[in-house]
């Protein structure tokens, strides 16, 4: 495959927070219009994987590569979305109001009604964000990041506190946007998420301790549920 | 009521204080600092205001009033030719001067009428005021001499006038302060909630440029800020009437670059917070020494050598002084004492825009 056909192109990157390593080697390539799940526990480096994409942490080893350009590089985020863990909004003005900022600050300020009806928040567009459950903040969040119509899309964790019905109508949104050549990495440690992923990465302690596609990893572990996968790889890299 | 839910509190509390050294810090630190510095102010053996003494008096008595003056403690007075005496009034050397004319001792012993001139700058009440109470002192010998006398002293002012009071003097200070102050303390607070609802992470992750968050910030604030200036002013010239022979267009100039300079100083001392708590301990530690300082309250011709050494490096006292210049005395762009002060504070603005900008980059990256 040509390097472009590739979103991230990740090379044993390392980094530390203190003397606590949160990435250690880890090398990760996703191609276009794929969704990856990074599955792992609390405090495995999901969160900082994600974040190394964006320029956010510089990593101490290994290359960073975006939609084909080395990070650290300011243009190329204006084709990436990243939706933080935690629902990063300006909470005095409107859900609207915050949508547009985003897509003004990317570069594009066209989609926010599509954004909001995406994520089905267009009749609470002129809530204040203070004013929205925890569940419409994630919502509003999401629209946030992909209101500019990225090319790459990070979601850290989108899916927490959003209700069973609107994250099945969420993942359909993904995976269409998907089919539309966007590449998306979502972070998540839900299982029936990871399922509706092309392939998945298992992160703990800093490393990749496997990587493939759902299937592939059942395979490898030797069972059948994604959950008793994750656990035993877990325990052979211990071992 | 449960005295163990109170104190699980209480000791709460001081579980979190025990962590943030800085607060700690600012809790047994500062008020020391505070008022040691004030106490140096008061105590400190600063100089007393500066004046002089034009004796054309062709009888005794001028002679002696004017040693009577050299020898005061409350001011520093000086033999000056009358010439030499208006020319330092208007430099600002001398706080004032008293002249005893050539028939000073003659209408004193003849018609028992003590007649002399006092000339103030008067920018300055405080020391306009001590210098009429040396010069009203050095009399009270006189008039043991030559028994009981009328006191018709004639006082011109060089700037202000008798109806200048307190306010007038701390009005054209305090125009430019409560705005420097306020925009400082909301930019930061601002700024720092950016920081903790997650919007900056996400702003860093976008393809703005850190000159670009700053310039918006700078600018939107700067709105803000110039229509509390307009208010500002506004309030103070036509409902305080506070004294103002200055043009109004540069006291807003001037306000607004003292807008423009909280805002940046605003942003570049929020790095050094994690959060709002902490922005706003920076009012102590930052704020009040300075407002001690920059000459607002205590003239810095009074303060002790090495004080008024530290107020000469402050931005604030230069942006009071020129605010002052401006009201006060009538200057222009011309002056070139405005021109200095313009000038400091217009380069204390890049200063922190320049510091603001290089901050951001290196805490997120």
């Amino acid at each position: 495959m040509a390097p472009d056909t590739y979103a991230v192109e990740v090379e044993g990157i390392a980094k530390r927070f203190g003397k606590q390593p949160a990435l250690d080697g880890v090398s990760v390539r996703i191609r276009r219009g794929e969704v990856y799940g990074l599955l792992g526990p609390n405090g495995a480096g999901k969160t900082t994987l994600i974040r190394s994409l964006v320029g956010l942490v510089a990593p101490e080893k290994g290359t960073v590569t975006v939609l084909g350009r080395r990070m650290p590089q300011l243009p190329v985020l204006a084709r990436v979305g990243y939706m933080t863990q935690q629902a990063a909004l300006y909470p005095d003005i409107s859900a609207e109001e915050n949508v547009r900022f985003f897509g003004a600050i990317h570069g594009r300020e066209n989609g926010v009604r599509e954004a909001l009806e995406f994520v089905d928040l267009w009749d609470r567009r002129k809530s204040v964000v203070s004013t929205l459950s925890g569940g419409m903040r994630t919502r509003c969040s999401l629209a946030c990041a992909l209101v500019h119509k990225p090319d790459l899309l990070l979601l850290d964790e989108p899916t927490v506190g959003v209700d069973p019905q609107l994250r099945v109508q969420l993942w359909d949104g993904f995976r269409k946007m998907a089919a539309g050549g966007t590449s998306i990495v979502v972070s998540s440690h839900v299982m029936d998420e990871a399922e509706r992923c092309d392939r998945l990465g298992l992160i703990r302690f800093g490393k990749l301790l496997a990587e493939g596609t759902v299937a592939e990893i059942k395979t490898r572990a030797g069972v059948d549920r994604l959950e008793d996968a994750f656990l035993k790889l877990s325990e052979v890299s211990e071992s | 009521m449960s005295g163990r839910r109170v104190g699980a509190i209480t000791k709460r509390i001081l579980q979190q204080f025990r962590r943030d050294h800085r607060t700690l810090g600012l809790l047994f630190g500062a008020p020391l600092v505070i008022l040691a510095l004030l106490g140096y102010l008061l105590r400190g053996g600063g100089d007393v205001p500066r004046m002089g003494v034009v004796n054309l008096d062709g009888g005794p008595l001028g002679g002696i009033v004017a040693s009577t003056l050299k020898s005061s403690k409350t001011v520093s007075a000086s033999s000056l030719a009358q010439a030499d005496a208006e020319g330092k009034l208007r430099s600002g050397d001398i706080a004032g001067y008293v002249l005893l004319p050539s028939d000073f001792s003659a209408k004193a012993q003849q018609s028992r009428l003590i007649a002399p001139e006092i000339h103030l700058e008067g920018s300055q009440p405080g020391l306009s005021q001590s210098i009429l109470q040396a010069v009203s002192q050095s009399f009270v010998g006189l008039a043991g001499q030559s028994g009981a006398i009328q006191f018709a002293a004639r006082v011109t002012f060089l700037y202000g006038g008798p109806s200048f009071d307190t306010l007038d003097y701390f009005g054209a200070a305090f125009i430019g302060l409560v705005v420097f102050f306020l925009v400082f303390v909301i930019t930061a607070v601002a700024f720092l909630r950016e920081r903790g609802q997650g919007t900056l992470e996400r702003l860093m992750a976008s393809p703005l440029r850190r000159a670009e968050i700053v310039l918006g910030y700078m600018l939107g604030f700067t709105v803000l800020a110039l229509v509390q200036s307009a208010e500002v002013l506004a309030f103070s010239l036509l409902v305080l009437h506070v004294h103002n022979v200055g043009n109004v267009a540069l006291i807003f100039l001037l306000e607004a670059l003292m807008a423009i300079a909280a805002v940046n100083l605003g942003i570049f001392l929020s790095m050094f917070a994690r959060t709002e708590f902490q922005a706003v301990q920076f009012i102590p530690l930052v704020i009040v020494p300075q407002l001690l300082l920059a000459g607002i309250i205590f003239p810095i011709s009074t303060e002790p050598g090495p004080l008024q050494a530290l107020s000469r490096v402050l931005q604030l006292t230069y942006a009071v002084e020129g605010l002052r210049n401006i009201m006060i005395k009538g200057a222009d762009l011309s002056w070139s004492s405005l021109q200095l002060d313009l000038g400091v504070v217009l380069a204390f603005c890049v200063l922190v825009i320049l510091a603001g900008a290089t901050t951001l980059r290196r805490r997120i990256a």
